[in-house]
């Protein structure tokens, strides 16, 4: 089944007088369970892609179907909807809530969700755990490094266990270390929990580890490939990445 | 909403500075309400009690028309049942029967209009504080046993230039209309807090007036003083059924003084007014303070859109930051502001440098300030409008952002 679904989409925005064509009538389909990059140099529309499937933004014209529904023509109010419960998003900036500590920020969007105390604390404490923060719960996010508010954001990603996590450029703040662990992780909760990701990048790390790449230049996907299903890496043990 | 509580408080401190300074104003604010409040309930206060205390007591009885029109001609006979019923009511704590007639003093040098009134010297000291306001190291108070005696304010003696010791002449219409002058002697001063009580008013004893003006056993009043000023109007209607046979009028100091009633109340609402503009300005501060927090959290609050928070929670998260920003402000004002009125309520703010002026408002010149239970909930209730009417347009401006345009802003 085709978590997203894009036909001829193109996004232009307009600025005195000059029209920026920054997706040109693109055709994609991913299918559900997917580990997927978005590669491309910048400006070719990486960004602006997920944007429109996450519902951040409104097309010029074609369609985009996500977890089986038409979200082209949806109001604010639905798309704000749509983002709450079927996608989850990490970005390059981590983006916690500063006031919020770690068990918190992930506790949040399980919030949102009306699900109830016992149990979203319970998810919450579990994911860090699973992420390997399970001793930094109550630490506020300006108390964890970069790497731990990443993962942070990974897990409060994933905590509602939407259908699809779109990651902007998640590795970018990153060091290689730290980058490659992080991927494992994501890695893991694709493959236990079957759910897609996307990412846009440019870290060839990421590029490496995806299982299919797809290549933007200027708005236009000018190639898509179908990697090798890799293997799961050896799950290490993540003690000595917490003090990275 | 707990968690929108939550981000609302933590929020507020993520610049303590500015938030220490808005909530400093607001509780300076509240502190000089707090105070101003307790002063002018002190003034009230003062002002009913004097009035109380110098003339009214807290009931009358009179003869039906009396109060429109203090004439001779409405007088009567307090009878055993009358005073068995009064005796026996535990809330009333003293009575005193007084003759009230309009008339003119005159001297050598000058004459006034006043309102003559005779008393029973010991038991005017359980209803009034005539005795309190007698100058005594001039004169003395009245006895049950004067013949001829009068007292006067040392405002009348002033403008009649008269001493202790001398005589006057007390000129009056008797029960028969018949023109009454007698001569009386200046055995006492008096000095109330009330100017205009001073200036019209005289006293003599009750048996004086009984005598000179053919009443015999009637009288004009029976003063009433109650343990509790409260219970006034408990009181006035228990006496009404038990005593009024038709022909009397049992009034309550507010009934015979509804101008002061009115100027209380008067006083009262000027007092929230000016509140309410001051408050306007605190308005202005807060609002202020939000749109600079909601300026700087743009990215974060563009994030929370992203991941799906709903506009109606954010804009919830700024107006519990608000309503934070008030009610530690209002607390702040309140726990300084309380526990200075109270320890001025002990001491008492001395205004007699202003003597004068305050004798006109016939509150004395010290001021012990008060506060109600319904001061606090009124500073409650300003702090609550305020901070909600100030959150609005930052909360609606937070609302309104859009998640696309917010994650790009740096």
């Amino acid at each position: 089944m085709n978590i997203i679904s894009l036909q001829n989409l193109t996004k232009n925005y307009d600025s005195d007088d000059i029209v920026v064509h920054a997706i040109r009538g693109i055709d994609l389909n991913v299918k559900q369970g997917e580990f997927t990059a978005i590669a491309g140099p910048s400006g070719s529309g990486k960004t602006t892609l997920l944007n429109l499937i996450g519902g951040l933004d409104s097309p010029t014209s074609g369609t985009i179907a996500v977890a089986g529904e038409t979200i082209d023509a949806f109001s604010p109010k639905e798309l704000s909807d749509l983002r709450l419960r079927k996608i989850g998003f990490i970005f390059q900036a981590y983006n916690l809530i500063p006031v919020l500590s770690a068990l918190e920020n992930v506790e949040y969007v399980a919030l949102l969700q009306g699900i109830e105390k016992a149990e979203r604390t319970e998810r919450a404490v579990q994911i860090l755990k699973d992420v390997g923060l399970g001793d930094m719960l109550h630490r506020l996010p300006n108390e964890l490094s970069g790497g731990q508010q990443q993962r942070v954001a990974v897990a409060r990603a994933i905590v509602t266990e939407p259908e699809l996590i779109l990651a902007d450029e998640p590795t970018a703040n990153l060091d290689q270390a730290t980058g490659a662990s992080l991927l494992d992780i994501m890695h893991d909760m694709n493959r236990s929990k079957k759910i897609t990701f996307l990412f846009s990048t440019h870290d060839p790390m990421v590029m490496e580890r995806a299982e299919r790449l797809v290549n933007l230049r200027d708005g236009k996907i000018v190639s898509d490939k179908q990697k090798r299903k890799t293997k799961s890496q050896p799950k290490k043990s993540t003690r000595k990445r917490t003090s990275s | 909403m707990k968690i929108l509580f939550q981000l609302g408080w933590r929020n507020l401190w993520r610049n303590k500075r500015r938030s220490l300074v808005v909530i400093s104003s607001i509780a300076i604010g509240i502190f000089a309400m707090i105070l101003s409040m307790g002063i002018m309930n002190g003034m009230n206060n003062q002002m009913v009690e004097n009035t109380i205390k110098t003339s009214l007591g807290h009931i009358a009885i009179h003869r039906k028309g009396f109060q429109d029109d203090m004439k001779l001609t409405y007088h009567f006979t307090p009878n055993r049942r009358m005073i068995e019923v009064i005796e026996k009511d535990p809330r009333i704590l003293a009575h005193a029967p007084r003759i009230k007639l309009q008339g003119m003093v005159r001297s050598s040098e000058s004459s006034r209009g006043v309102m003559i009134v005779g008393i029973d010297p010991e038991k005017e000291k359980s209803v009034s504080n005539l005795f309190e306001y007698t100058l005594k190291d001039d004169g003395r108070f009245l006895e049950r046993g004067d013949e001829n005696a009068i007292m006067i304010s040392q405002t009348t003696a002033d403008k009649l230039n008269l001493i202790v010791g001398d005589k006057l002449v007390v000129m009056f219409q008797d029960r028969e209309d018949e023109i009454v002058g007698i001569g009386l002697e200046i055995v006492g001063l008096f000095q109330s807090p009330i100017e205009s009580f001073d200036k019209y008013v005289v006293f003599t004893t009750i048996r004086t007036l009984k005598e000179t003006t053919g009443l015999n056993e009637n009288i004009s009043e029976i003063t009433l003083v109650l343990k509790d000023k409260d219970r006034v109007d408990g009181v006035k209607g228990a006496l009404r059924e038990e005593i009024n046979d038709g022909n009397l009028e049992i009034l309550s100091w507010k009934d015979m003084a509804p101008n002061l009633v009115s100027a209380v109340r008067l006083f009262d609402t000027m007092m929230y007014f000016f509140f309410i503009i001051v408050f306007i300005t605190v308005i202005f501060s807060v609002a202020n303070t939000l749109v600079m927090a909601i300026m700087e959290r743009f990215h974060e609050i563009g994030v929370m859109k992203c991941i799906g928070t709903r506009p109606s929670w954010i804009f919830n998260i700024v107006l519990f930051e608000a309503l934070n920003l008030g009610f530690v402000g209002l607390f702040a004002g309140i726990i300084i502001g309380v526990p200075v009125n109270e320890l001025l309520g002990f001491t008492g703010i001395d205004l007699s440098f202003y003597a004068e002026s305050m004798r006109m408002f016939g509150t004395g010149s010290v001021i012990y300030p008060s506060i109600k239970p319904l001061d606090i909930i009124v500073a409650t209730g300003i702090v609550l409008a305020t901070t909600i009417i100030a959150a609005i347009y930052p909360a609606i401006k937070a609302a309104r952002i859009k998640p696309l345009e917010a994650l790009h802003y740096v």
